[in-house]
């Protein structure tokens, strides 16, 4: 063992991703083995449910269906993740006194919160990541039975010519797995690391856990009405206080709704990879806004 | 020093709201001019959702309530409860009124389910129920005609408005059929259907509607065997008996005796 | 093992300098603001063990908090090696080991270790050997790949010491180390500061054990409301001048007989008792501060 005292202290970076990184991957251990992944299993669950247990109607309806539940699924999950886990990370490790420990090493308080809120998305990533290709192995199997059994019936009614077959595989590889799913997937990653940093102001706000997560849902919530708050806020009217409640509201709140181009995608639109790229510099915006003003808050917090 | 951090997390984010506002509108805007947004949930669709799918469909979750309640509208349909498979239907077609085949079944529960079962019904009166198969196809046609608002010539809505016309009304309107089949074929559909236009347009008997039926007719039967339906087969001669097409010009007796050669070239639907 | 530090003439002369230090904590909707510490000034050279002691509220743990940038303060200053506290760079000297630590329980000992010395800038083997040492220096080396959830409240602090030394600190800050421990497992941490403290490693130790920062403090602070009491070497305070205190360890009878033995012909000295040394730290300490919740 080594003894003797350095007498220059090692040299101190103002920012370090190895510190932010060994942070993130601390925050994703800690989920992981909180079980969080759990999760994961009943995902799985609900997507071979929805493939396979409703009755059997026309081939758009049937792969409408299935995406229309396993991205309501993944939707929920990311959400529930961002918030629950977000708002589980900072005041428990103020309440626990982690944060002491932590703080009181060389770790500027900027990186301490970069760290954990890069810890929650990756932990979204990764989950989003193995539901999407779990969903797009079970949506392929899903769309190659149908087709399969279209084909069939096409030939027991004779009309197996080549160019019905094709209508019958355009129609269905139309609604079937496309690009277009993951594009959908990224969206619900973006509207989840947009409300994940929200969480992460409010537990900066807060003290509680309990408080952070209800806040925290009542502004996912009303993010998502804030494109109603603002196009009421948009039109002529006289100045009311309804009005101006809106536009208070709507300043407030992020507008969550412009993520949910996944509907689109779930009817079989795809979204312009232009569009997509606007989309996630408004989730960019929004996470280093509210991961901004976290830090203006949070640095000045005493503990 | 500590105000001054305080009250600046305040002036940004009041700040970088009012930025925002007016970029979020012109972003969203153009996501629902392209396509890719919905317009808000309508105040009909958002009583018959109750408080919690109303915020489900709020919350991203639009396309999974809308198949909820096209799930309810089936197992109702199965009850053969067809005012509540119209409600429910309704607030299928208005959660997402582009999925086009939420209104080709919104129209088909009531112009055929709907009108036939009460049709059917032995239990009413006569004059009741053709009042009722009458409603409810009026009904189809109706939701069809508001499927088409949102989704302006879509080949299958119109396909299916023109078939009610032709086939679902008491006093069936060819001169409208044959319009519905007609913008189909022009939007995508398959060439089928600009024969079935021209055998609505047949049904007319008027000198204009005539031409335009021959025009079509003749052109597909020039095209060779495999085009030569039934119908066509049918039809021609008395088309050219009625516009006196010069023997010459007619098609060939022999041919005429041997329709059934035909095959049955009855399309599927191609997706719009 | 253990060597004597050399002092390098380049160091600041001293390790912690706090210099009238107020903390007032502003209360929360209309409560009243509260001083925690008031015009608190003291020194800690390097290679000395300070014990900071007074009683519950008393302030302490506020200044420790202020020593590690954790709260800022209301007037004056602290600094570390002559970084003031507030700079990040200044924890790079400093380990801390907060009462009843509490760490992340999902982790094992040594992944601990491991995540605090990757948040000093360790990597690689050196952070494994580093985290290895200091498993063996706290005796954790049979519980390093057990989770932190299932430690006993001993090996919690020992695990909180290895944590607050992974990155050589030059500087320790223990809050109550040997709280909740029991008597074993209290002299072990006791046996560990002093061998640190061989090693050149600066103190700064707060506990209500008087007795055993009796043992290893070279000078010690009392605080009572806020404010400093009393300060200085140990010796100096709790000594009384004319008597002299000599503890004799594994002195046989005989050889306990010939030392009465000089004093009896004695004159002028005399011995005034011969026995098991005292706490008298715990009497000064009784002596010089307000128990909270007593009047001023």
């Amino acid at each position: 063992m080594s003894s003797t005292l350095k007498s220059s202290p090692r040299k101190y970076r103002a920012f370090s991703p190895a510190r932010v990184w060994a942070l993130a991957t601390n925050t994703v251990t800690q989920l992981v083995r909180m079980k969080i992944l759990f999760l994961l299993l009943l995902f799985v669950v609900i997507v071979v449910a929805a493939a396979f247990a409703f009755p059997t109607r026309s081939p758009e309806q049937q792969l409408k269906l299935l995406k229309d539940v396993v991205f309501g699924a993944l939707q929920v999950f990311s959400i529930v993740m961002a918030i629950s886990a977000t708002a589980l990370l900072l005041p428990r490790d103020v309440e626990d006194r982690t944060l002491y420990t932590i703080l009181s090493k060389p770790v500027p308080r900027h990186e301490y919160l970069v760290g954990k809120l890069l810890g929650v998305l990756l932990l979204i990533g990764g989950g989003l990541l193995f539901m999407d290709v779990f969903f797009s192995g079970v949506l392929w199997l899903k769309q190659t039975m149908i087709t399969a059994a279209n084909i069939e019936a096409l030939k027991s009614e004779q009309s197996d010519t080549p160019e019905n077959i094709a209508a019958v595989r355009a129609l269905i590889a139309h609604q079937g797995l496309t690009w277009n799913l993951h594009a959908g997937v990224w969206c619900v990653f973006l509207k989840a690391a947009v409300v994940a940093s929200l969480a992460l102001l409010m537990s900066c706000i807060a003290t509680s856990t309990l408080f952070t997560i209800l806040v925290s849902f009542c502004f996912t919530i009303a993010g998502q009405g804030q494109g109603l708050l603002r196009s009421f806020v948009f039109k002529s009217l006289p100045v009311t206080w309804k009005k101006i409640c809106s536009f208070v509201l709507a300043l407030l709140l992020p507008d969550l709704g412009l993520f949910d181009q996944v509907q689109a995608v779930i009817e079989g639109n795809s979204i312009p990879l232009a569009t997509l790229a606007e989309t996630t510099g408004f989730a960019a915006a929004y996470v280093v806004l509210y991961a901004g003003v976290a830090h203006l808050i949070f640095s000045e917090k005493e503990l | 020093m500590k105000l001054n951090r305080k009250a600046a997390a305040v002036i940004l984010f009041v700040v970088a709201g009012a930025v925002k506002l007016p970029l979020e509108e012109r972003f969203s805007n153009k996501l629902r001019a392209s396509g890719l947004l919905q317009m808000p949930v309508g105040m009909e669709a958002r009583e018959s959702l109750g408080q919690m799918g109303f915020a489900a469909s709020l919350g991203g979750l639009r396309s999974l309530v809308a198949s909820i309640t096209y799930l309810q509208a089936y197992s109702a349909f199965e009850d053969t409860d067809w005012g509540k498979v119209d409600s429910l239907m309704t607030v299928t077609t208005r959660l997402q009124p582009r999925e086009v085949s939420y209104w080709d079944e919104a129209s088909w529960h009531q112009a055929y389910n709907a009108a036939s079962s009460y049709q059917r019904d032995d239990k009413l009166r006569a004059a009741l129920r053709s009042k009722l198969y009458r409603d409810h196809v009026e009904r189809g046609v109706e939701i069809l005609q508001e499927g088409l608002r949102f989704l302006p010539d879509n080949p299958k809505l119109l396909i299916k408005l023109g078939t009610i016309y032709a086939e679902r009304l008491q006093q069936p309107q060819p001169r409208k059929a044959a319009e519905m089949f007609l913008r189909a074929f022009q939007n995508g559909a398959n060439n089928f259907y600009e024969r079935r236009a021209a055998y609505e347009l047949f049904k007319l008997n008027e000198h204009e509607t005539d031409l335009q039926a021959y025009e079509i007719m003749k052109r597909y039967y020039d095209q060779g065997m495999k085009m030569k339906s039934s119908t066509i087969m049918h039809n021609l001669p008395i088309l050219e008996e009625r516009l006196g097409i010069p023997p010459e010009q007619r098609v060939k007796a022999q041919e005429r005796d041997d329709p059934l050669k035909a095959p049955n070239v009855q399309p599927r639907l191609p997706q719009s | 093992m253990i060597e004597e530090k050399k002092q390098s003439k380049s160091e600041s002369p001293k390790a912690v300098s706090v210099e009238n230090l107020t903390k007032i904590f502003q209360g929360a909707m209309g409560r009243k603001p509260l001083t925690a510490v008031r015009e608190l000034s003291f020194n800690v050279a390097p290679g000395e063990v300070y014990g900071l002691i007074g009683p519950n509220g008393c302030g302490k743990s506020t200044t420790m908090k202020v020593m590690l940038g954790l709260l800022k303060p209301t007037v004056g200053s602290a600094s570390v090696f002559g970084h003031d506290s507030d700079a990040v760079a200044s924890r790079h000297d400093v380990g801390f080991l907060p009462e009843n630590p509490y760490f992340y329980k999902h982790l094992t000992g040594r992944e601990t270790l491991r995540f605090f010395g990757k948040l000093c800038g360790l990597g690689g083997s050196e952070l494994r050997d580093r985290a290895d040492a200091m498993l063996d220096l706290t005796g954790l080396k049979n519980a390093a790949d057990r989770r932190v959830g299932g430690y006993s409240k001993g090996m919690l602090q020992r695990i909180g010491l290895a944590q607050a030394l992974i990155h050589e600190p030059r500087l320790l800050i223990l809050d109550e180390p040997t709280a909740g421990v029991d008597p074993a497992g209290s002299r072990r941490i006791r046996d560990l500061i002093l061998e640190l403290k061989a090693r050149g490693i600066t103190f700064v130790v707060t506990s209500h054990l008087l007795e055993q920062m009796q043992e290893v403090c070279d000078r010690v602070g009392i605080m009572s409301q806020g404010r400093m009491v009393r300060e200085g070497r140990l010796e100096d305070l709790i000594s009384v001048e004319n008597q002299t205190e000599i503890i004799i360890e594994g002195a046989s009878a005989e050889q306990l007989a010939q030392v009465r033995a000089i004093f009896a012909g004695s004159s002028g000295a005399k011995i005034m008792s011969l026995g098991k040394p005292r706490t008298t730290l715990e009497r000064l300490f009784l002596e010089t501060t307000v128990q909270t919740g007593d009047e001023e």
